[in-house]
Formats: structure tokens, C-alpha cells, sequence
């Protein structure tokens, strides 16, 4: 058997490119030359009507961009949004994870609920939204203004920037944390039960139990956790756009300078932007993550 | 007596939260599935009631009605979509894992690092040239176009976890199908799909997911409503007298059913994972 084995040996590389060549082939034209093309859409001017040729303007879209107040509006609530949503939707499916880390009856339908909302598609949660903060008939009116009586005055929620963004925050925390809990559950369910009775015999609080056995053990998945997140929610266009217009983030405010305002070479110098936070976020990030994935 | 006294307590004690936090949760879906099955007026009633007092499945039978709904119109489109493009993730995922994960080439790390950057970007960042390439090439308005944007979407997460499925078969397995004398794809389709059938399900549940949740690109290529897939079709009628409270839930919830089921299933059958029985001692 052995000669035979060596010539498959030989031919791997030939047959792994074969296989791969599909992939290679639709990421090369569905990613890499879309990359190439935006930068020469970022430096045109590109007439609404497919037929008129674009012309070169150099960086004047780029110029455009950076001289547009509601450009500097969405990087800045984009990076306060990134900050809250990562930050708390992380928290909190850790907290639920730590909190579901032990063996009781219904555990299983406890977890398939927890992850329901990540499941779901937004649309249909959305729908729910719109309906629950509804300014006439909507049931969270009614539970702050009538029965928990914490405000007369309850916003328009949909209609008014604060407002629209606290619900938007609310609604991704909502959608995103069971992403951290999935993660979070399987590691802990790795960690040794000894170290936690361990620490019990030393006379350890809950908080020191979880410095001390859990943090050590989860910060890797944390680190892969929390950089994801930060980039996906960087770039976040559905659950936004779908819920409000008055949360211009920096997704929203692409999506229509291309599809509203119609003025491609701006939105493509917008991606370029867009493209170049993110790119350094993934290149600070790359060497932990795929550390992680890999192990 | 006394220390059973304080599990008893921390036992209600840890209860309670349960299912507080269950009830938080689950609000919403509660509301969604008590507005499906009230009438019109009652659902814009106020004060709002959680449990309907009069109860109707109308709304269920009204959004499978084409002549007074277009549901069933977007849950074709949505279907032929999110069907498409999990096949062809699922076999993608098949060649390029299976090349990833038990083959040694030249360029395998920059390969796969390649895959991973993708995984990390992709989404609205391409939308301005994919749109022009896709409408130059006449796929304005069509369903094809989403299909192919959403292959690409779901392709790096579809051979990676197709490769650590693979990982896990034995390598002695594959020997003994070279002795067989299976030809090499031969290999592949008789040896190593079949031990790994509940991964691929699981790939494919992952990518049929994807696409049936997708807003940005049916949105951005889709116009007419004859081709619109569920969510933009749902969210386009919105503010027309087509948006009636309880037929939108209910759509919700219907549109809802197949990714939970899927999930669950791909979540199971995870767990009974049956690789392991291929090798024995």
C-alpha cells in the first residue's frame, strides 16, 4: 500500500485546489473585485441612469463626506451604539450563562427560550416591537403610564431620536445576547465543578467564585465574543432601518445615500470608510480570534 | 430538617427567577401570539388585554388566503431562496471543509484565513458594487441576485464548520475506503458525508437561516412584489390597509415556525452526533 499512499500524497495539493476552486472562484468575483470596483466607484460621479457614462472627480465624494454634518451625527451615535449593544448583550448573556450553569428540571426549555429571540427572523420581532410601544394602543404605554405609574409622559418612541434609540438599543440587546450566552455555556460547562467546590471550602463569594475559576477560563471566548460583536454591530443595517428612522448609524446612512439619495460614489466612499475602521479592527483583532477558532 | 428547609427555599428562590426571566423574555412572543388571535378591534383597544377575551384563528386562515393576503406568494419566493442557497452551501461546504480539513496543500493557512476575514466583513459593505455588477448583468429585480449574494454570505461559515465536522472523523476510515478502492470523491460522498450527515444538516439549517432572515439584499434587489421573500414583503405593508395587527403576528409567527423547528432539530441531532460510532476501540 505504501507507494500508492505516497502518490495521493503528491496529487493533494492539485485535488484540495479543485475542490476549493468553486468557492475561490465566487469569492474572488463576489468579493474580491466588488472590493476593487468600490474604490473606483468612490473616486466617480455616477449618473442615476445606468446609461450615462461616470466620470472621474477624484476625491471629491470623500471630500463630500467628510464635510457632511450628518456623517460625523452617525459615527457618532454608530460608536455609541457599537459600545452599548457589545457591552451589554455580552454582560448579560454571560450573566444567564453563569446563572444557567448548574443542572435543574426544565433547563432544556428554559435554553431553547433564551435563544428564541436570535432564532427568530427580525421582521417578525420587529412587528412586535411596533406594536408593544404603539403611542396609542401600545401595551408598554400602558404598563408605565397606568399600572406601574412611572411617567405621564411617555415619548413617542419611533418618532423621536432619544427615544427611537433606546428601543433600538433594547431591541439588538435583546436579539444579540443569546449569541454570547451560546458561546459562554459551552465553555463553562468545560470548567472543572472541583475548582468551584474548592473555592466554596475557602469561603468565597459569588463575585470572587467567578474572578477567580470563571473569568480565567472564559476570557478567550470573551475576547472572540466581544471583537464579533463589535464589528457586526459596527456595521448593523436591518434591525436598525427596520425599527426606526430616526437612528441614522452609519450602516443606515450608506444604505441611503446608495438607495435613497441615489448618489453612488458617495455611498461607496462611505463603504471605503467603513471598510478601513473595520479592516484595522479585524487586523487588531485577527491573531487572538483565529487563536481561539483554531484551538 | 433545617438544612432541607434552606435547599426548599433556595430551590423557590432560584424558581422565581427563572421563570421572571423567562416571562421578560418571552413578552413579546406572548404579545405576538395573543394579537393573532384576537380580533382587529380588540387588538387596538385600550387598555391593551394580554389574554384575548374573545378568541378567533381567523387571522391564521386569512394570511393563506392569496386573495386577500400575499403571504403565500412571499413564502414561495422565501422557500425557493432560502433552498437554493443552503444546497449549495451544504455541497460548497462538503468540498472546500472536507479540502481544509484532511488534505495538506500549499496555501492552506492563507486559504483559510481568507474564509475567516470574510466571515468577519461581508454584508453592507459591498452593496454599492455588487448592486451596479448584479444590475449590469440584467439580475435587477431578481430572486437569483439575492441567491447569489446570500452563497456568498453564508459560504466562510459553511466550510468552516463543515471542516471541524470533518475533523472529527478518523483518518483510518478514509484508509480503509483507498483500500476499497474508492476513487477520491468517492471517498468523500461514501465515507465521510454519510458519517456527517448531522453536521451538514446543521450547515444547512445555518445557511437556510441566513437566508430566509435576510432583509438587506432581497431589499435591495427586489421591487416588484410578485418576487418579494417574507420580511420585505411583511415590512412593505406596512401602513397600507393591508396591515391588519392580528394577520401580521400571525404571519410572524408562521414565518417564525421553520427556523425554530430547523434549529431545534440541527441543535439535537448536534448532541447525538454519530461520528463517533464509525471507529470502534
Amino acid at each position: 500500500m505504501k507507494p500508492k499512499k505516497i502518490k495521493l500524497g503528491r496529487s493533494d495539493t492539485r485535488f484540495a485546489y479543485a475542490l476549493l476552486a468553486p468557492s475561490l472562484i465566487l469569492l474572488i468575483i463576489l468579493i474580491g473585485y466588488p472590493m476593487i470596483y468600490n474604490i473606483i466607484i468612490s473616486f466617480q460621479d455616477v449618473p442615476i441612469n445606468p446609461k450615462l457614462a461616470s466620470e472621474f472627480v477624484g476625491l471629491d465624494n470623500f471630500a463630500a463626506v467628510f464635510r457632511d454634518k450628518s456623517f460625523y451625527h452617525s459615527v457618532f451615535l454608530t460608536l455609541i451604539f457599537t459600545a452599548v449593544v457589545t457591552i451589554i448583550s455580552t454582560a448579560f448573556g454571560l450573566a444567564i450563562a453563569v446563572f444557567m450553569n448548574r443542572e435543574f428540571v426544565g433547563k432544556k426549555l428554559v435554553n431553547s427560550i433564551i435563544i428564541l429571540s436570535y432564532v427568530v427572523p427580525a421582521v417578525c420581532l420587529i412587528f412586535a416591537w411596533r406594536y408593544m410601544f404603539n403611542n396609542i394602543y401600545g401595551i408598554m404605554n400602558y404598563l408605565i403610564v397606568d399600572v406601574l405609574k412611572i411617567t405621564d409622559e411617555v415619548p413617542l418612541w419611533f418618532d423621536q431620536p432619544a427615544s427611537a434609540f433606546i428601543l433600538v438599543s433594547i431591541f439588538a440587546i435583546w436579539k444579540f445576547y443569546p449569541y454570547a450566552y451560546m458561546s459562554f455555556v459551552a465553555i463553562l460547562q468545560s470548567v472543572d465543578k472541583s475548582l468551584y467546590e474548592a473555592a466554596d471550602v475557602d469561603g468565597a463569594t459569588g463575585w470572587q467564585k467567578f474572578k477567580v475559576v470563571t473569568y480565567p477560563a472564559i476570557k478567550p471566548t470573551l475576547v472572540t465574543v466581544v471583537s464579533l460583536r463589535t464589528i457586526w454591530v459596527f456595521y448593523i443595517y436591518t434591525e436598525v432601518y427596520l425599527l426606526t428612522k430616526q437612528v441614522d448609524v452609519l450602516g443606515v446612512y450608506l444604505y441611503d445615500m446608495a438607495f435613497a439619495t441615489h448618489d453612488f460614489g458617495k455611498a461607496a466612499a462611505i463603504s471605503i470608510v467603513l471598510f478601513v475602521v473595520i479592516f484595522s479592527l479585524v487586523m487588531l483583532i485577527r491573531k487572538k480570534v483565529l487563536r481561539v477558532e483554531e484551538s | 430538617m433545617k438544612k432541607v428547609k434552606k435547599k426548599t427555599l433556595k430551590g423557590i428562590f432560584f424558581y422565581t427567577r427563572v421563570v421572571l426571566l423567562v416571562l421578560v423574555l418571552l413578552f413579546p412572543f406572548i404579545i405576538m401570539l395573543s394579537v393573532s388571535l384576537k380580533h382587529t378591534a380588540e387588538s387596538i383597544a385600550y387598555p391593551p388585554t394580554i389574554i384575548p377575551e374573545t378568541w378567533t384563528i381567523k387571522h391564521f386562515v386569512d394570511i393563506f388566503n392569496p386573495n386577500i393576503f400575499p403571504y403565500i406568494k412571499y413564502l414561495g419566493n422565501s422557500l425557493y431562496i432560502a433552498l437554493v442557497v443552503s444546497v449549495v452551501a451544504v455541497l460548497l461546504g462538503i468540498f472546500g471543509g472536507y479540502a481544509l480539513s484532511k488534505l495538506k496543500f500549499k496555501g492552506k493557512k492563507t486559504v483559510s484565513e481568507m474564509f475567516f476575514l470574510v466571515y468577519m466583513f461581508s454584508g453592507i459593505l459591498l452593496i454599492v458594487p455588487l448592486f451596479r455588477m448584479l444590475s449590469a448583468i440584467g439580475l435587477k429585480n431578481s430572486r437569483e441576485a439575492v441567491i447569489i449574494c446570500m452563497i456568498i454570505q453564508t459560504l466562510p461559515t459553511a466550510i468552516y464548520m463543515t471542516r471541524s465536522y470533518f475533523d472529527t472523523i478518523p483518518k483510518e476510515l478514509e484508509e480503509a475506503g483507498r483500500v476499497d478502492g474508492l476513487s477520491r470523491m468517492g471517498i468523500i460522498f461514501r465515507i465521510i458525508v454519510p458519517l456527517s450527515i448531522s453536521g451538514l444538516i446543521s450547515v444547512f439549517v445555518y445557511a437556510f437561516m441566513i437566508a430566509w432572515n435576510d432583509v438587506l439584499f432581497a431589499s435591495i434587489f427586489i421591487d416588484s412584489p410578485n418576487m418579494m421573500t417574507i420580511p420585505i414583503g411583511l415590512n412593505s405593508l406596512f401602513n397600507t390597509p393591508d396591515y391588519v395587527w392580528g394577520r401580521m403576528m400571525a404571519a410572524s409567527l408562521i414565518t417564525s415556525l421553520p427556523v425554530v423547528i430547523l434549529y431545534g432539530l440541527s441543535q439535537r441531532l448536534i448532541k447525538n452526533g454519530r461520528t463517533e460510532g464509525g471507529v470502534k476501540g
